[in-house]
């Protein structure tokens, strides 16, 4: 008889110890699996988290090393503006994603016909009432109104930097006039005065995101206009409006990042441009949002990574206990199997065929229930339970670190029994 | 090989087994055996006799390569059996008879026999008295008898030429015993085996072709039956030099 046929009938005949070993095999393996799918989704998390927080580094007048002059309205910073040109050649660094800056100023708004649109909520007096809060953009999508997620387009399309005579408005101030993406209206900073009047092409609109019975959320803090009453043009069309004003150029400019962990170094290489003297302006990182939801991420992490090393070594303790306590009870059959001829290395390839031949069982089953447990327990873990995926890369894996861990413990259990001398195994069972 | 020849010149049997000088100590103890010699032929039945714990046991583990001598050389075929390998010796020289019959559990008797042996276990196994529907039982589920019959099954279908019994019959009934003793003397007699008993019971030392005892660590042969002898004076000799040897 050989040792495979052995290694067989044993498993078969000892169902209940087959079992035991089956059970806790399943139960460990899948609990691994399931572990290494959400430390994935958790590595999966972190990364997209990296594209989304918009982690960004404002350049800005440094006021504190300009000097002051004095006008009409009080004393002013005499410090330089941010240029356009200064703003591009920042732009250029290797690993910034795009730009914004933006002048602020309040529209009047009307349909083609000269009629005065109307904010959300008039007060009757139509001079005030068609007044909209707007900004300029060099790239709308970098707004800041935009990232934080107050605003979200709904139809129509951002104002990207080579976009002439757009306009986007919300969708509310559209609905109410009856005006649709496409439609033309017209825009004057200042009716009063010979500003210009210009057409502007709706290209977008947004809905307000915030929530409306939040007062805080649903306004503008710095004007108080409720966000439904923002308008957004480009940078040309605003220039073109406010030509009878000096264009001194911008105050600050936020520049974006696509990694949040490259964010010091881009810093540095920014400040290593010479053509502008940064006695002038102040570099500001804006990555608290992501440096405290990305280390409440990797907190997950570890505990998801130390979760997975100590199921795996408490099970692998647990597993060689039982196979030492399980050969320990089979002194009696290695002492025989020695005493008819049977070698040392035959017995324990034997023990180790049948620990395989479970495993072997054991492993795909863990495949199957881990792809259905791996989600549920996923959520305990603050993932959702689609993005938790136990792949076959993750069974290989784990079926192949299994057998090799298995192979061990059953090397381990076997030690002290083969130390000894046939004589000694028959002796020490009688 | 070792032919022990007659003053005739003939060659009546050969030594298949030789102990020389064969001492064995456990660790840190006063020595078990002391320079052992012996010679064991094929075809015949031999008994050793001692009291308890004076390493009959012992005595046979080293014959069967279970363990090493301290000291001393033990041959088969002429051969060392450590230079040939103990494993090896196990496999193809010798076969054991245990006490406590020492089957494997989770194997039925077939599989018990069929362990090392590839002759069919069915007719060996009806030889040693077993019926088919035993032979497919689990072992635990026979009788002490029934499983000794399947231990000595398995020693006959190996084909090893030393059978080594160790208190065989310790643990049966007189006439279990009786038929047990009787199936290893055919084996010796009939199958050209060297067996090799240690017991504590005369009844089976009788059925011997010759008798030794193991005393404070020396063998002493007692009785040797020439070739036509084997006789019912038999008895009276071995119990007559037993009683001798006890005094
Ligand atoms: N593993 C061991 N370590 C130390 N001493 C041992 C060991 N096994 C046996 N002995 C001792 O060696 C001596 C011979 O033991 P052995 O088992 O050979 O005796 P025995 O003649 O077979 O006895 P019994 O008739 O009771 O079976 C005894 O004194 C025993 O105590
Ligand atoms: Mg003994």
């Amino acid at each position: 008889m050989n040792l495979g046929t052995r290694a067989i009938l044993y498993t078969a005949r000892k169902w209940k110890k087959t079992l035991l070993l089956f059970c806790l095999l399943l139960s460990i393996t899948t609990l691994v699996l399931s572990g290494l799918a959400i430390s994935d989704a958790q590595e999966e998390q972190a990364e997209e988290l990296r594209g989304t927080t918009g982690t960004s580094f404002t350049v800005s007048r440094n006021t504190a090393t300009g000097g002051w002059g004095n006008g009409g309205n009080g004393s002013y910073s005499t410090q330089e503006y941010l240029t356009s040109d200064m703003m591009e050649k920042i732009v250029a660094v290797d690993g910034i994603e795009g730009y914004n800056a933006s002048i602020r100023t309040i529209l009047c708004l009307s349909d083609v016909n000269g009629q005065w649109l109307e904010q959300l909520e008039p007060t009757g007096h139509s001079m005030v009432d068609c007044q909209f809060y707007s900004y300029s953009c060099i790239n709308s999508e970098y707004h800041s109104l935009f990232l934080s997620g107050a605003l979200e387009m709904c139809d129509g399309e951002m104002l990207a930097p080579s976009f002439d005579n757009g306009i986007i408005i919300s969708k509310e101030i559209a609905d109410k006039h009856g005006l649709h993406v496409g439609d033309t209206i017209q825009a004057v900073n200042d009716p009063f005065s010979n500003d210009k009047t210009k057409e502007l092409k709706i290209v977008g609109l947004f809905e307000v995101v915030a929530d409306k019975t939040d007062e805080r959320n649903n306004f503008n803090e710095a004007s108080y206009y409720d966000y439904a009453n923002n308008a957004f043009v480009s940078e040309t069309t605003m220039k073109a409006l406010l030509e009878n004003y000096e264009d001194v150029g911008y105050a600050s400019a936020d520049f974006f990042v696509n990694d949040p962990e490259q964010l010091e170094g881009i810093i540095q290489q920014v400040q290593k441009i010479t053509s502008i003297n940064w006695n002038n302006f102040i570099i500001t990182a804006n990555d608290e949002v992501y440096e405290r939801v990305s280390s409440s991420i990797s907190d997950t992490g570890t505990l998801v990574t130390t979760l997975i090393v100590l199921i795996t070594v408490v099970s692998m303790v647990l597993i060689i206990l039982i196979l030492s306590m399980s050969i320990r009870s089979r002194k009696k059959e290695m002492g025989i199997l020695l005493a008819v001829g049977i070698e040392k290395p035959a017995v324990i390839l034997q023990y180790t065929i049948e620990t395989l031949l479970i495993a072997v069982a054991a492993f795909p089953l863990a495949y199957l229930s881990s792809k259905q447990v791996a989600g549920m327990l996923g959520t305990l873990f603050g993932k959702t339970a689609e993005s938790v995926i136990v792949t076959t890369q993750h069974f290989t894996l784990v079926a192949t670190l299994g057998a090799i861990l298995l192979i061990a413990a059953v090397l381990i259990s076997c030690i002290p029994a083969m130390r000894l001398k046939p004589k000694e195994i028959l002796s020490q069972m009688e | 090989m070792m032919h022990s020849k007659t003053k005739r010149n003939e060659v009546v049997s050969m030594n298949i087994i030789e102990l020389k000088n064969v001492g064995y100590a456990y660790e840190n103890k006063r020595k078990v055996l002391k320079a052992i010699n012996l010679s064991l032929e094929e075809g015949k039945m031999y008994a050793i006799l001692g009291s308890s714990g004076c390493g009959k046991t012992t005595l046979l583990s080293l014959m069967g390569g279970l363990d090493s001598p301290s000291d001393g050389q033990i041959f088969y075929e002429g051969k060392n059996i450590e230079k040939a390998g103990l494993s090896a010796h196990r496999k193809n020289n010798v076969a054991f008879i245990f006490q406590s019959y020492n089957l494997i559990d989770y194997l039925t008797p077939k599989e018990n026999v069929a362990l090392t042996s590839k002759l069919p276990p069915q007719p060996i196994l009806e030889r040693v008295g077993l019926t088919e529907e035993e032979s497919r039982r689990n072992v635990l589920k026979l009788s002490g008898g029934q499983q000794q019959r399947v231990a000595i099954a398995r020693a006959l279908a190996s084909d090893a030429k030393v059978i080594l019994a160790d208190e065989p019959t310790g643990n049966l009934d007189e006439d279990t015993a009786a038929e047990i003793a009787n199936i290893l003397k055919e084996c010796a007699h009939q199958m050209n085996k060297c067996v090799v008993i240690v017991t504590h019971s005369n009844e089976l030392a009788k059925q011997a072709d010759e008798v030794l005892r193991l005393h404070r660590g020396e063998m002493k042969m007692l009785d040797r039956l020439n070739q036509s002898g084997r006789s019912g004076c038999y008895t009276e000799i071995v119990l007559q030099t037993y009683k001798a040897f006890n005094r």
